[in-house]
This record gives C-alpha cells, structure tokens and sequence, in this order.
C-alpha cells in the first residue's frame, strides 16, 4: 500500500515537469497533494493517532481542494495566456527530473547507508519532491509556475518531516498549513496584479526593471 | 598606567591644550554656532580616543579605542563637508585606515589565539612561546597596520590629503600626536609583547623609515600648499622617529643594550619634539589661512609685516624642523645620528656599511629639510605680498597667538632643558627595553650631553644658546659701534628695472626647481604648454605648468584600483536581474551542499 502511494507522489513530478500549460500543473499539484494525503492517513491508521487524522483532514481539504481552486480561478482571470512558459522543453524537463531523483536516491542511500530500503526510498521521494519544487520555479516563466513550485516543495519538506523525523509537532504542522494558504492568497493577488499592470505574468521580464 | 602610556598620555595632552585653545580663536566666524559646538565636542572624543588607546591594556578594547580614534579624526577631516576636497580626502582616508586596522586584527586574533585572552600580560607570555614563523608574520601585519597609520612610505598616500583638509588645530594633533599613535603601537606591540628577537625586524624597520625620511622630504619641496607641505613633512618626521624605534631593534637584537636604549632615547625625544613643532607650524599655518583665506604659497608673501607674532613662531618652528641648535629638533636628530655612527663602531662590516648610508641619507633629509623650509619661511613671509588677500592681511586673534607663543616656547626648552629630558626618556627606555639603565648615563649634571662613553664627545645646548646669544650679542653691537649706520629708505635693487610688482619675485616652483632636476629620476617631473593664437605670429596667451608624476599612486595604487574595478565589472555579470538566475544560484547551492555532506 505505501509503495503505491509513494509512486503515486513520485510520478506526480515527472508529470508536473513535463506539463505546458497552467491547469495542466494544477491538476497534476493536486494529484501530487491527493497521494501525500493518502500516505498521512495510512501512516495515521497504521499508527492509530488522532492528530495524524486531523493534518490529513486539513491537507485534503487545502491542498486538494481550496489552494487547487484558487489557482485555477487565478488561470481563468487572468485569461490572457495559459501558457507557462518553458525555459527547457519538456522532454529534456524530464531528463532532468529523472537524473534529480536518481541524485537523491544516490544521496538518501549514502545518508542512511544502514536504514531499511523503505526508509531510504521515502527520505529520496521527499528530496526529489523538493527538488522538482525548485527546478519549477527556476525553469519556468510565468509567475503561477513560481507558486506552484514553491507549494510542490513544502510538500516535500512535509513528507521529508513526516518521513524522517516522524512528522512535526502538531502545532507546528497546523500553522504551516496556515501559513501556506495565506501565501498562496498573497501570491494569487500580486499576480493578478501583475497581469493588470503589466498584462503578462512571464516573471523573466522583471529583470527590465533593473537600473 | 606604566612609563610607556604616561609618555604618551603627556605627549597628547602637551599638545591637545595649545589646539582646543587655538580652535576657539580659529572657529570664530568660520562656522555656525552649532557647529563650532560639534568641532569641540568632537575633539574632546578624539582627545579621549587617543588617551584610551595608550590607556588600553587589552587587544579588544584598544582595537575598540583605535576604531573610535579613526572614525572621529575621519568625520574631522569631512568637517567642511561643503568642500568636495574634504569628502574625497575623507574617503581616501577612511579606506587606508580600515585597511591598517584590517592587518592589526589579523595579527591580534593570532596573538589571542596562542595566548587564549586578551590581556596583555597574557599575550606576552604567551608570543614568547610562539614560533619564528608566526612571529614574523605577526610582526609584518602589525608593521603594515600601524605603518598605514603612521604614514610610512608607501602607505602614506592618505596623510597628504587628510591633513591638509582637517580644521588647522585638528591638523595639529593628528600630525602632532595622532600618527604618533602608531609609534605607541610599534613599541608597545610589537618591542614589549612580541618581543625582538630576529635582526631582520629592525632592518626591515629601518629601510622604510629611511625611504620615508626621503621620499616624505622631496615631496615636500615640491608642494605649494603650505599644509599639504607640513603634511609631507610628517613622512619624513615618522621616518626619523622610526630610525630611532628601528635602531633600538637592530641593536637589541645584537644584545647592544646600551645602544639600544640610546636609540630609544633619540626615537622618543624626536617624537616629542615632532609633536610640539608640527604642532606650532599647522598652527601658524592655520593662522596665515584665516588672515589670508588660502593656503597656496604662490598667493602669499610678506606677511611677516602684518603679522609679525606669528612669522616669529613660524620661523622657530621651523628652525626647529630644519634641526637648527639649540632648538629641540637639533638635538633629537644629532641624538639619532649619534646613535648611527656609535652602532657603527660596534657591528661587523656589513653593519657598518647599512648604518654609515643611514646616517647620511638622515643627514640629506635634515639639510633637505632646511631647504624646504628655507622655501616656505622665504615665500610665505617675506619680499612682497603675492596677491590682495596675503596684502590685506592682519594679526589673528589673542587664543591663536597664545597657543602658538606656548608651543614655540617649548621648542626652545625642550632643546636647552635637553640633559633633564634625556634623563627622563632614559627611563622610560629601559622599562620598554627591560635593561637595567641605572649605571648608563647620558648628560653631565643635566647639562651636557654625554652619549659616547669614554669618548670625549659632548654637547651641550644650554650652552650652545648661551654662546649663539653672546655672539648675537657681539655682532649687534659690533654693527651699532662700527658699522655704517645711515639708513637710506629706497626701493629693492631690482637689476636695474623700476616698477617691479608681484609678478617680478622668486616663486616656490622656482625655488624648488634646483631640486626637481636633482631628484628627477623619481619625481619624474612633466610640463604642460598651451598656446592660444590670434594668429600665427601673435600668440594672445601662453600657459606654462609644470608637475611632478606621483609616483607610488601611478605605479602602485591605480594599479590596484584598476584590477578592483575590472573584478567588479566582471562579478556585476552575476547579477543581471533574472529571478530565474537567483533561484539556480540556490538551487545550484542546495546541490553542492548535498553532494559536500556526501563527500564528508
């Protein structure tokens, strides 16, 4: 069961990587975000806590549906371009995220060299995830790219902690989540302001702005 | 408190009074109230800065009091903020500075490291135990840190423009007793806790206080501003001092302890003789800048008639300067050559050969010195005034006079009063030294000067005077008796022209001419001409200047300057402004990180 799941949030990189167009990312974001729930509540069962419950509950009902929904209304406002702008084709994306998770696996195995294999391919999962996260933000033009790579790496920083250390403490784990929601609000906003003001979101124009 | 920092503490306050007196007369219509209230206030903190540095006995905190020193003497020097001059001197300044204090940290975080605390009785105990590697390196940052403040060729690029720009008694001190700082640190750093052990260190020591002696000396013989020439001077003066702190070194090495503290001696009574005369002269320079409103030497001219009080001062103190018995500057300089010439009679051949060129390169600065001043005195007050200002001129005001007539007096009582001085700085000496100076004796009843033991050489200043003033004495009534007393008031034999004006006179470019060419292969001397033609046989005017290459900034620090502005080019293509280029150097970061705690 857990090692359906982990593929589950695997795969979801290599599919948010090779993705064109914004709804596209948005749906494989929250297919990546569906699998980390269903891993929170096996762990949850498996171990009978309640809090474990509870964070799945909140990670279903924000990353799945509310913070998916806003971006996706954010794509729909500003209408111009649905495009999100490739600095890398997709299929050299893909290498890429390939070669990033045989990186982390090779670096999660030299970490923990005595671990047991699920541990070990947990702690690589976690780090692909993060690394993918960056690799978004980086190689991508539009704004909403940013976002949704910057949301793609807190939910590897949340399986890293989950995996590792067994999950955060609570409150912290609760205010984290807050915390996300408020910025992807922020976020949405300057970027529609972005697209007022300027009529695109393709962030690699800013440099413009430099004295 | 120990000898060492009461010395210097003396050293301070004898010359901060005279300037803060001096700054009331000096401040007088020359800026607002408010900030005539900041000039004080801010040179009781430089005051107090420099008493904390000769007070601290910790590395923190006289790293702590060096810094405070340096950034109030910086925001002194930017005092006239309206004068652009001032902000670049400011800006020069501030960056040699933090440079010195850059060399200084390096070698007290070494020193602290073997010694695991700060103080210095631990430090010392503990660089005895140091290795001869880390000692030498220890000693050439500590050498280019105090060097830097001190303004020791070819660290001297700032003194020449931060001094001039200071108010004239913020001039004063920090010529007079600021830079002197230094000294303190050379002697307290690295003679008391590093402890001299290689002869290499006073060699090394000595070389470039000769090529300060020198170098400072020439620069000052071509320079028209009279506080940028003092400035130069100031070079050359660290240099003579540093012979002396150099050859105490040199000599305590070899184990000549005698010698040793005799250099000592000369090293620290130049120091204070320094101080009181660069003192007296920014003073009266100060002095001739308010009367007159410019400090070029080619504008002045004949001031000597309408102020009389502070030509006399000046012509002391530069008397004092140029080592003219029985003043204070003779006999430190006489002390220090004695020092040469008896070091000389005492070491092998190459030793011989290394102090006899010493002692007549000093020798060439104090006679090129002379000259110089010879130059200044000449143009500044004497033959006819160059322009309105320097013809307009009048007495300054009682406080200026005061402190000018305080300081030139001490120049003469340090020079006559010199057997009880030299008794005083002997033990001084021997604390810094730690030789026994009980059984070394250096005057005869506190009135001849007696360096040479066993070997009849004397001097004597108070006699010296007494015979100059019975000679004067002599001549001046020789000449009432039996010279030709009729006074014919007529005009200056002029080659037989008549209505000679300004124009006509000997100017200070002119006077140093002789020694451009003297000195050229260094100066590098160039002319620019320009012409302006009506036509081709009637020129409407002729331009003619004539400058000196500096040197050490066209060779050494523009060239540096140069590879930092093209470094910075290069490192600016980092930065073009791409968000997506900023999130790779992260990235790029992230991954090195990993693979690095892969590695290790």
């Amino acid at each position: 069961m857990q090692a359906v799941i982990l593929f589950g949030v695997l795969l979801s990189c290599p599919l948010m990587a090779i993705a064109k167009r914004a709804p596209a990312l948005v749906r494989n974001f929250r297919l990546q975000s569906f699998f980390l729930f269903l891993a929170t509540l096996s762990l949850g069962a498996g171990e009978g806590r309640v809090d474990l419950y509870i964070i799945a509950g909140l990670l279903f009902l924000l990353k799945v549906l509310l913070i998916p929904e806003i971006l996706y209304r954010i794509t729909r406002r500003i209408k111009a371009n649905e495009n999100i702008g490739l600095f890398i084709n997709a299929q050299l994306s893909l290498f890429f995220v390939l070669g990033m998770m045989y990186a982390a696996w090779v670096f999660s195995k030299a970490m923990f060299p005595f671990a047991a294999v699920l541990k070990t391919t947990l702690l690589a999962a976690a780090f692909c995830v993060v690394l993918s996260g960056m690799f978004l933000m980086i190689f991508r033009i539009s704004a909403l790219a940013q976002i949704i790579g910057m949301l793609v790496m807190e939910n590897g920083i949340f399986l890293l902690a989950s995996t590792v250390s067994g999950g955060m403490p609570f409150f912290v784990e609760i205010a984290i989540f807050f915390d996300v929601f408020v910025s992807v609000v922020i976020m949405g906003f300057f970027v529609y302001q972005i697209n007022k003001l300027f009529t695109h979101i393709n962030v690699n124009k800013l440099s413009r702005l430099k004295g | 408190m120990d000898p060492l920092s009461l010395f210097f503490l003396s050293v301070i306050f004898l010359i901060s009074f005279p300037s803060a007196v001096y700054s009331f007369g000096y401040l007088k219509n020359e800026a607002s109230g408010k900030k005539q209230a900041l000039a004080l206030s801010l040179l009781v903190l430089f005051v107090a800065a420099m008493v904390w540095v000769v007070a601290a006995r910790n590395l923190v905190v006289f790293l702590v009091a060096w810094e405070i020193m340096s950034l109030v003497s910086y925001f002194l020097v930017v005092f006239d903020s309206t004068q652009e001059k001032s902000v670049q001197a400011g800006t020069i300044y501030i960056v040699m500075t933090h440079l010195g204090t850059a060399f200084l940290v390096i070698a007290f975080l070494i020193m602290s490291k073997y010694a695991h605390a700060f103080d210095f009785a631990s430090v010392k105990a503990a660089c005895a135990l140091m290795p001869e590697k880390t000692k030498n390196f220890v000693f050439i940052c500590l050498f280019i840190g105090f060097g830097t403040k001190a303004g020791l060729v070819p660290l001297h690029i700032w003194l020449p423009f931060a001094h001039p720009q200071a108010p004239s008694h913020i001039s004063a001190i920090m010529s007079g007793v600021m830079i002197k700082t230094a000294i303190y640190g050379i002697i307290r750093f690295v003679i008391m806790l590093l402890g001299v052990d290689s002869i290499w260190w006073g060699v090394w020591v000595l070389v470039f206080a000769l090529i300060s002696c020198l170098v400072g000396v020439v620069y000052a013989l071509m320079e028209h501003d009279i506080k940028r020439l003092l400035a130069f001077h100031s070079v050359e003066n660290i240099g003579i001092i540093l012979l002396g702190v150099g050859l105490a070194m040199f000599f305590l090495s070899l184990h000549l302890y005698y010698l040793a503290v005799l250099s000592m001696i000369a090293g620290l009574y130049h120091l204070v003789n320094h101080a009181i005369f660069k003192g007296l002269l920014f003073l009266c320079s100060g002095s001739v800048y308010k009367a007159t409103g410019t400090r070029d030497m080619e504008k002045l001219g004949g001031l000597i008639k309408n102020m009389p009080v502070t030509a006399a001062c000046f012509l002391l103190g530069a008397m004092a300067i140029s080592a003219l018995p029985p003043l204070n500057g003779f006999v430190s300089e006489w002390l220090t050559l004695q020092a040469f010439f008896l070091g000389a009679g005492n070491v092998g051949s190459a030793g011989k050969l290394f102090l006899g060129v010493g002692a007549g390169l000093l020798a060439l600065t104090s006679g090129l010195a002379a000259a110089c001043f010879v130059k200044a005195f000449g143009i500044i007050f004497l033959a006819k005034p160059r322009s309105r200002q320097a013809q307009n001129a009048f007495e300054v005001s009682f406080s200026m006079k005061l402190a000018q007539v305080f300081l030139s007096l001490l120049t003469v009582v340090f020079g006559v009063a010199s057997g009880v001085v030299i008794k005083l700085l002997a033990g001084i000496c021997a604390f810094v030294l730690e030789v026994d100076a009980t059984q070394m004796n250096f005057s005869l009843n506190n009135f001849v000067l007696s360096p040479q033991p066993g070997n009849a050489l004397y001097l004597s200043p108070p006699l010296l005077a007494l015979l100059i003033v019975v000679f004067g004495v002599f001549a001046f009534l020789a000449y009432t008796f039996f010279g030709n007393r009729k006074v014919r008031v007529f005009e200056t034999w002029g080659c037989g022209y008549y209505k000679l004006d300004s124009r006509n006179e000997y100017t200070a470019t002119a006077f140093s001419k002789a020694f451009r060419i003297a000195f050229s292969f260094f100066l590098l001397p160039y002319r620019k001409t320009q012409k302006i033609r009506e036509s081709f046989y009637h020129v409407k005017s002729f331009s003619y200047e004539t400058h000196t290459t500096p040197v050490f900034r066209k060779y050494f620090y523009d060239q540096i300057l140069k590879i930092v502005f093209r470094s910075a080019k290069f490192g600016r293509r980092m930065q073009p402004g791409s968000i997506h280029l900023y999130l790779g150097y992260i990235f790029l970061t992230l991954l090195l990180l990993l693979v690095f705690m892969h590695k290790f």
